[in-house]
């Protein structure tokens, strides 16, 4: 692409460098934003760099926040005795848009999969342990996705925990929820976390579909 | 079961090829490297998913192109069934069955049975044991379903588990519970299929010695053994034993992906007594075993691809052979062979019908039919 302005060029590079926007893509956004108002081009780009400089992982559950403690964990209406763990921050707005949860959360930041390069201590496990130490916590959904690296995953955490006066659950298995969380419609996934089934060690390790 | 017709785009040295077949004989004859093998590959494909070269996708499209597809028709006791692939290397790989996409690749395995016999198939006596372990798993992952799922599983988690051992060594600290989680996640599969290797052995090892009597004449007496740790201790025993030393070496020390099917001529190692000759019958009866067994256990007949078989049999035993794989039922047989003469004369005496194609650069022209 040949550009008259060395301007043009440098936002339309900006924009490409994001996940699936290609030149084409880019180069339609920056001319939209050429036809706009300055003041709202300014408050466009003030609002993400805002972002950036400020967004913070919750201390408690690791959710993005604004403030140190995310307004879940702040939330005085929530039941703090149950608390659902998660492989990604797009998994708590998947279960929040159910409507259906009055949990905390325990965000994991993803899945044991040493072939990528994660062990456990890549992950936030520590801190799920300090938290079911301090006595408040009775229950752990694990909503994690059953696959391999999933089920290596809810094992492993509930070995971690198996010395706390603490139930362990999992989301109903056999429940379609499509394969990803993320992708599950609000309807089942809210379904299946009322009606979760309590873990038992090495549990979809036999009987499961694929196997 | 047999395969009526198999259209090919892209497939290896083909362009576009369409092959009708003889429900019995299927003869592919030309010079070396004109792509006689690919066909015999191209039913392997459509039966199996995958080249049975081993190579992946990105070697079996035709060069320069960016997909291949295989439509494969089958007659299976007088019923259609229609199976296409269509794969783009590197992003996409459907089946399909009748119009329908198959969810996972792995539910096509064992629906067309099939056995290739090609001249690499010696490396099964003269290699170490992953060869055979090669062909125990094609064998029961097209008998067994569960056998299959437990092997994709187990290989998983394995996989897992090593990458785990070669992490704990880079970043110099051990997680004993990870690992046991391992453990826990491997010992179903590992003693389901430990299980299903040693049922089947047992029967394996009477049908090769039919086989090989029949075909080698002789009266050695050949064996074949499931070789493994499991048969002595349980998988969740030994994979605790093995801790320390698996996490010396970095690897899964124990378990099903070390087994061995051993074999033995009269009591002796295969791979340090056998002649030449004994060599070639015991290969050939192991393949002819593994067909048999294919169609006690699923109730049909193969497909039977024989790839350079005369590297194998002078004329007069592949002329036996063939009456004898033509005799009882009939299954349907591909050939491939450098020498029209030679088939042509066997083929006169079997009085079978057949399909005889001349194969050039990528082009199979139909030159007889009887
Ligand atoms: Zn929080």
């Amino acid at each position: 692409m040949n550009f008259s302005s060395k301007l043009i060029e440098e936002a339309v590079q900006a924009f490409a460098s994001l996940p699936g926007i290609g030149k084409k893509t880019a180069l339609r956004l920056v001319l939209h934003l050429v036809n706009q108002p300055t003041e709202q081009v300014e408050q466009f780009a003030e609002a993400l760099t805002r972002m950036r400089q400020r967004i913070q992982f919750c201390e408690t559950c690791h959710n993005l926040s604004d403030t140190p403690l995310c307004t879940i964990c702040a939330n005085p209406h929530r039941d703090r005795s149950v608390v659902c763990v998660v492989e990604s921050i797009r998994d708590v707005m998947a279960i929040e848009d159910t409507a259906q949860y009055r949990g905390l959360y325990h965000v994991l930041g993803g899945i044991i999969s040493p072939i990528e390069g994660i062990g456990p201590g890549d992950l936030n496990i520590d801190t799920l342990v300090q938290r079911v130490q301090q006595g408040e916590i009775r229950e752990i959904i694990m909503a994690v996705n059953p696959t391999i690296e999933g089920d290596t995953t809810i094992f492993y955490l509930s070995k971690k925990l198996k010395d706390f006066d603490v139930k362990v659950s999992t989301i109903a298995r056999g429940v379609a929820f499509g394969g990803e969380l993320e992708y599950a419609d609000e309807l089942t996934l809210g379904r299946s976390i009322v009606a979760r089934v309590p873990y038992q060690t090495g549990e979809g390790l036999r009987g499961r579909e694929e196997f | 079961m047999h395969l009526t017709q198999l259209k090919l785009t892209n497939f290896k040295n083909y362009v576009w090829q369409e092959i009708a077949c003889s429900p019995q004989i299927n003869c592919f004859l030309g010079l070396n490297g004109m792509g006689k093998t690919n066909l015999l590959d191209a039913v392997y494909y459509a039966c199996m998913t995958r080249s049975h070269t081993g190579v992946t996708d990105v070697h079996v499209v035709r060069h320069g192109a960016d997909f291949f597809r295989i439509e494969a028709h089958f007659q299976i006791e007088g019923k259609s069934e229609k199976v296409v692939a269509k794969v783009i290397p590197r992003k996409s790989k459907v089946f399909e069955c009748n119009e329908l996409v198959y969810n996972k690749l792995s539910d096509h395995i064992g629906a067309f049975p099939v056995v290739m016999i090609a001249p690499g198939d010696t490396e099964m006596v003269t290699d170490g044991s992953e060869v055979r372990r090669r062909f125990l798993d094609n064998t029961l992952s097209q008998i067994d379903r569960s056998y299959l799922n437990a092997l994709l599983l187990y290989n998983k988690v394995l996989q897992q588990r090593n990458a785990a051992l070669k992490q704990f060594a880079e970043q110099r600290q051990f997680n004993a519970g990870l690992l046991e989680v391992y453990n826990a996640q491997l010992i179903a599969p590992g003693t389901l299929i430990a299980d299903k290797r040693r049922a089947f052995a047992d029967t394996f090892g009477e049908v090769l010695q039919q086989v090989y009597a029949t075909i080698s004449g002789g009266h050695e007496v050949v064996d074949s053994q499931y070789e493994s740790k499991l048969n002595d201790r349980p998988l969740a025993a030994l994979l605790a034993e093995a801790t320390e030393k698996d996490r010396l070496l970095q690897r899964t020390t124990v378990g099903i992906h070390r087994d061995d099917l051993a074999l033995t001529l009269d009591g002796r190692s295969v791979k340090q007594f056998a002649s030449q000759g004994q060599l070639k019958s015991l290969v050939l009866a192991l393949k002819l075993a593994q067909y048999e067994m294919l169609r006690r256990e699923k109730n049909m007949r193969p497909l039977l691809l024989l790839d350079d078989i005369f590297d194998k049999l002078d004329k007069n035993r592949v002329q036996q052979l063939l009456e004898l794989l033509l005799q009882q039922s009939f299954g349907q047989i591909f050939i491939t062979d450098t020498d029209e003469q030679r088939v042509r004369e066997i083929l006169s005496k079997l009085d079978t019908p057949f399909h005889l194609y001349h194969v050039e650069a990528g082009v199979a022209t139909l030159a007889h039919t009887a």
